[in-house]
């Protein structure tokens, strides 16, 4: 079965990871990339139906059967760390069906900052904070911040209304990730999501051409 | 207890365990339902909707498929076994819990064969789902495992009812429904319906599998079709 690589996008409810998958959607069409999106969600499924109806019912930018939700019953982070099972039974049945899809998408939230994905069920995996958390937030650690591939600092535009100073926390997170790479952001404006794009094209696509394109040359 | 004995033993415990990864961990079998139209309170009600799971539906269809599975695997008997999971799944007729049990049943054997390699039975199974040619339905799927990890069809049946037994109760605590200590009495007082369950079930053949629970039947239709809801059918 093709293995079809993976995100997953963590962080605390409210950081904005459900408007950074409707940021990187369109990019990633634009360039021929096709997307499929799991959501976990502890209570509904509200954040996979807007996703659906924004990306896919609005503007067709993937099929609506690509939009996924889960409803996980209390713990999201149950669902992709210690018992990612269901993701990944999900995930399967879409590398079964959809053998031409480049990219899935896995969204779960959740307040613990220590919230991660199982390297199971996740290729890659994105953790995302928001600058209304204060500047103290990339210094406070926790496994998702220290731990992830790509750190997204969202919602730059808030920092003066919340006395937040930028270059703290570009300082905290320089020190407590190291050599990993992160991205300052505001999803509202699009600000940072080309960057973020480029790491996913490169780091988790190896620059790979769309199969899409690939199967035209063919 | 002999060196043998001792590791069927840690089997049984590891399957049993929360932490083993089959993605069973967020359902309630409707139980959620109850509780959001106020139908339900406290432990006698939630004892009695665990006891009539277990008596009218697991029991007689659930638990039949298991022990059929036990006596043809050890006949290498697969046509029979391809049957009851057709069966069974014949008998899910909710959607939402016909999908989970097959994503759990699925995962689950993939799991054991992971670690257990030396299995003709699982691997045919296996095989099968991989084909399609079966479902990977969970009370086949476990019946399979626990017979490639030696675990004795009683015991295997004790710990499937007792696993949906904890599934129904922890969704009640995390509903509100019940404490902590509530929860550990209603597993105590199901503990005799599982017993009887098991002695009345241990020897049927798939002919005689049935389920009559309507009420159950519509209470987890309705749940299945609420918009807002924190567990899987």
């Amino acid at each position: 079965m093709t293995h079809i690589p993976r995100i997953g996008i963590g962080g605390p409810v409210g950081s904005g990871k459900s408007m950074l998958i409707e940021r990187l959607v369109p990019m990633l069409a634009q360039k021929g990339y096709s997307v499929s999106i799991i959501s976990n969600d502890v209570i509904s499924k509200e954040d996979a139906d807007r996703m659906r109806n924004n990306l896919a019912t609005k503007r067709g930018l993937l099929p609506e059967n690509l939009v996924i939700g889960l409803a996980t019953g209390g713990c999201p982070h149950t669902a992709v760390r210690e018992d990612p099972s269901m993701n990944l039974s999900v995930i399967e049945e879409m590398e079964a069906k959809h053998p031409d899809l480049d990219l899935i998408i896995i969204e779960s939230g959740g307040d613990n900052i220590t919230t991660t994905f199982s390297p199971i069920l996740a290729d890659y995996f994105i953790y995302i904070i928001d600058v209304a958390g204060g500047d103290k937030y990339p210094r406070k650690g926790g496994l998702g911040i220290e731990s992830c591939d790509l750190l997204i600092i969202n919602k730059i535009d808030l920092a003066p209304l919340v006395e937040a100073d930028l270059e703290i926390m570009k300082r905290d997170a320089l020190k407590i990730r190291k050599e990993k790479p992160f991205e300052f952001v505001n999803c509202k404006t699009d600000k940072g999501i080309m960057k973020v794009t480029e790491h996913i094209i490169h780091d988790v696509l190896f620059d790979a051409q769309p199969k899409s394109i690939i199967a035209q040359k063919v | 207890m002999n060196i043998d004995e001792i590791e069927q033993e840690l089997g049984v415990m590891q399957l049993s365990d929360s932490f083993f990864p089959t993605g069973i961990f967020a359902t309630s079998n409707g139980l959620e339902y109850l509780f959001s139209q106020n139908k339900i309170h406290g432990m006698t009600d939630l004892a009695e909707m665990v006891k009539i799971n277990i008596i009218q539906q697991i029991g007689p269809t659930d638990c039949i498929a298991l022990a059929d599975i036990f006596e043809n695997s050890n006949e290498g008997n697969f046509d029979r076994i391809i049957q009851a999971d057709n069966t069974l799944f014949a008998t899910k007729s909710i959607k939402e819990i016909r999908d989970a049990s097959v994503r759990s049943g699925i995962q689950l054997v993939k799991c054991v064969a992971e670690f257990v390699k030396d299995d003709k039975m699982l691997k045919q199974y296996q095989d099968s789902i991989l084909e399609k040619k079966a479902n990977g339905i969970f009370p086949v799927a476990f019946a399979i495992c626990c017979n490639a990890m030696k675990i004795k069809k009683e015991k295997s049946m004790m710990m499937m009812l007792y696993g949906f037994s904890v599934a129904v109760v922890g969704a009640a605590l995390r509903l509100g429904l019940i404490q902590h200590f509530e929860g550990q009495k209603i597993i105590h007082k199901i503990k005799p319906v599982i017993a009887q369950t098991i002695k009345e079930n241990s020897n049927k053949s798939l002919s005689e599998m049935w389920q009559f629970a309507p009420q159950m039947d519509v209470i987890q239709m309705s749940h299945e079709k609420m918009d807002s809801k924190m567990f899987i059918t």
